[in-house]
């Protein structure tokens, strides 16, 4: 660095650089609509896997975040996105309620499942219902022979946890941290973390990422140990983001996006979905969201459960 | 390994260097004169600035990428912009990031080099913006490592990419957002793989200047 000249050369030659990458790196816009998720949604491939048709019959690009769905709900009420698609049914209600939402669609369903290790020391195989396993874990829990692993992240899957254990008359701020862990990571790590806790491990998982983990290896220790009690039903909407609240939002692509999520074509699309591994992850059950949801969706659980125990 | 990766990694890898480029020169632009400008004056609570600095260089990526949020989100005070989840909110909240580092190191270099060469300067007529610009050139090798270390941070960082890009798929996916997606899918192979593509983007960028500096053509 000798004078003055070079160094602007250097700047300069540095930024045209920089945008010459920038325009490779970008690519040309066109119409998006902005989907916030939650992970599971991504992380099993559904979205890759039926996204493209509707990119093609909208011409639209969808831009998804995916997310916890505390957090897709953040970002949709903050107006950041034009819809989401979420499985936290009492807070998506509620966040209809209070105007964030236009309206709340069902879309598909799967279920949670308990898992933990094969030796199963809370002896959670032989429970009668959801309940009655979260009982046994924190029995066993206190005892010193299970850890239970939760979420701890808001995600959908926690406000599931948390309301099971609400349901089995357990209060969660008594639990003691040697046996209870709130981690506040996504699903993933926490079976993970639950792998190394070496027969000792449960935690409550949505299926799809459980298979994925399971089938790379990663958790090999581990199994559905229970499942079936509709009470882990685990339900997707898309909720359009209210456009009267912000007007930036793209309804009309928001709209389009609901009517094709729930059209016959793209149900057996997500019906038809399977993971990389050959596991059929979602159950399609387009129709509006209301009171008489749980009711009907838990007939409709209970038959596809045995279909899948068969 | 069963699925292969769906999105275009060389896509991805260009917009890691665009972000973090941008990021690196936007934070030196505004670092270094920041830096040298604190590094060469005497004043009243330079101390406390130079501790604040130091202490910046512990900001946490995450919140840098809330801070950007709020003020980006179309319910924040500048929403109307509409650049939340866009390659530009990233550039910024890494901007945010790069700065205090920059700053820092540059104080160190500048403070380093003898006073005398300044007062030299200065009596033989030069104007304060010119005896600055002199100083620089002495700590010249300290300044370019500042601006390395920045881009290190940018390229590296993932809570604020992730938080105001929000990982989308040929818009605003990075390098290190990819490799949380990829970990989160239970792809490790994958992951680390892409971490060594990062490693290498930081060599190729490193022995760049380092090639630059070596022909004192920086």
């Amino acid at each position: 660095m000798k004078d003055k000249s070079p160094l602007v050369g250097v700047i300069v030659l540095a930024i045209v650089m920089i945008l010459l990458i920038g325009s490779f790196a970008i690519p040309p816009s066109k119409q998006r609509l902005v989907l916030a998720t939650t992970t599971s949604t991504q992380d099993s491939g559904l979205l890759d896997a039926i996204l493209p048709d509707f990119e093609s019959k909208s011409d639209c690009i969808v831009d998804v975040i995916a997310v916890g769905s505390g957090q897709a709900m953040e970002i949709g009420q903050n107006g950041d996105a034009d819809v989401l698609l979420v499985h936290s049914p009492a807070s998506e209600k509620q966040f209809v309620k209070d105007g964030y939402g236009t309206s709340r669609t069902l879309v598909a369903y799967n279920q949670f499942v308990i898992v933990g290790p094969t030796s199963d020391p809370a002896g959670i195989t032989q429970a009668v219902n959801a309940t009655d396993a979260f009982i046994r874990i924190y029995q066993n829990g206190t005892e010193g022979d299970a850890v239970f692993v939760s979420r701890g992240d808001l995600s959908g899957t926690h406000t599931k946890e948390k309301s099971v254990w609400v349901k089995a008359g357990l209060n969660i701020s008594t639990f003691s941290d040697t046996w209870y862990f709130s981690t506040g990571q996504g699903m993933g790590a926490v079976l993970d973390i639950t792998e190394q806790q070496t027969d000792k491990g449960y935690t409550l998982s949505d299926e799809a990422t459980f298979y994925t983990r399971r089938e790379t290896g990663i958790i090999p220790h581990l199994e559905i140990l229970y499942q079936g009690d509709t009470l882990l039903f685990n339900q997707y909407s898309v909720i359009p983001v209210n456009p009267d609240r912000w007007p930036n939002v793209n309804a009309t692509l928001a709209t389009d996006f609901v009517n094709w999520l729930t059209s016959p074509d793209t149900q057996s699309m997500i019906g038809n979905f399977t993971d990389a591994f050959g596991h059929k992850l979602f159950v399609p059950n387009a129709g509006p969201g209301s009171a008489a949801e749980t009711h009907r969706l838990s007939s409709q659980l209970q038959a596809a459960i045995a279909i899948r125990t068969d | 390994m069963v699925d292969a990766i769906t999105y275009d990694v060389v896509q991805v890898t260009l917009l890691s260097l665009y972000v973090s480029g941008s990021a690196t020169i936007l934070g030196s632009l505004i670092g270094v004169p920041l830096g040298a400008a604190v590094g060469l004056k005497e004043f009243g609570g330079k101390g406390l600035l130079k501790t604040i600095t130091y202490t910046m260089y512990g900001f946490p990526p995450v919140i840098s990428g809330l801070f950007i949020y709020y003020v980006f989100s179309r319910s924040g005070p500048l929403g109307d912009f509409g650049i939340l989840f866009t390659p530009t909110a990233m550039i910024l909240a890494q901007t945010l990031l790069v700065i205090p580092l920059v700053a820092g190191v540059t104080i160190t270099s500048v403070s380093e080099v003898d006073k005398n060469i300044k007062n030299t300067v200065l009596s033989l007529g030069a104007s304060d913006r010119q005896a600055t610009f002199t100083v620089i050139k002495e700590a010249w090798v300290g300044v370019i490592t500042a601006v390395m270390i920045g881009f290190g941070r940018a390229i590296a960082e993932v809570g604020a990419a992730y938080m105001v890009g929000g990982n989308i798929e040929g818009k605003t996916r990075v390098l290190t957002t990819s490799i949380m997606l990829e970990t989160r899918m239970g792809h490790f192979e994958y992951a680390m793989g892409l971490g060594a593509v990062l490693l290498i983007v930081a060599c190729g960028v490193f022995l760049f200047m380092r090639w630059l500096q070596e022909r004192e053509l920086l």
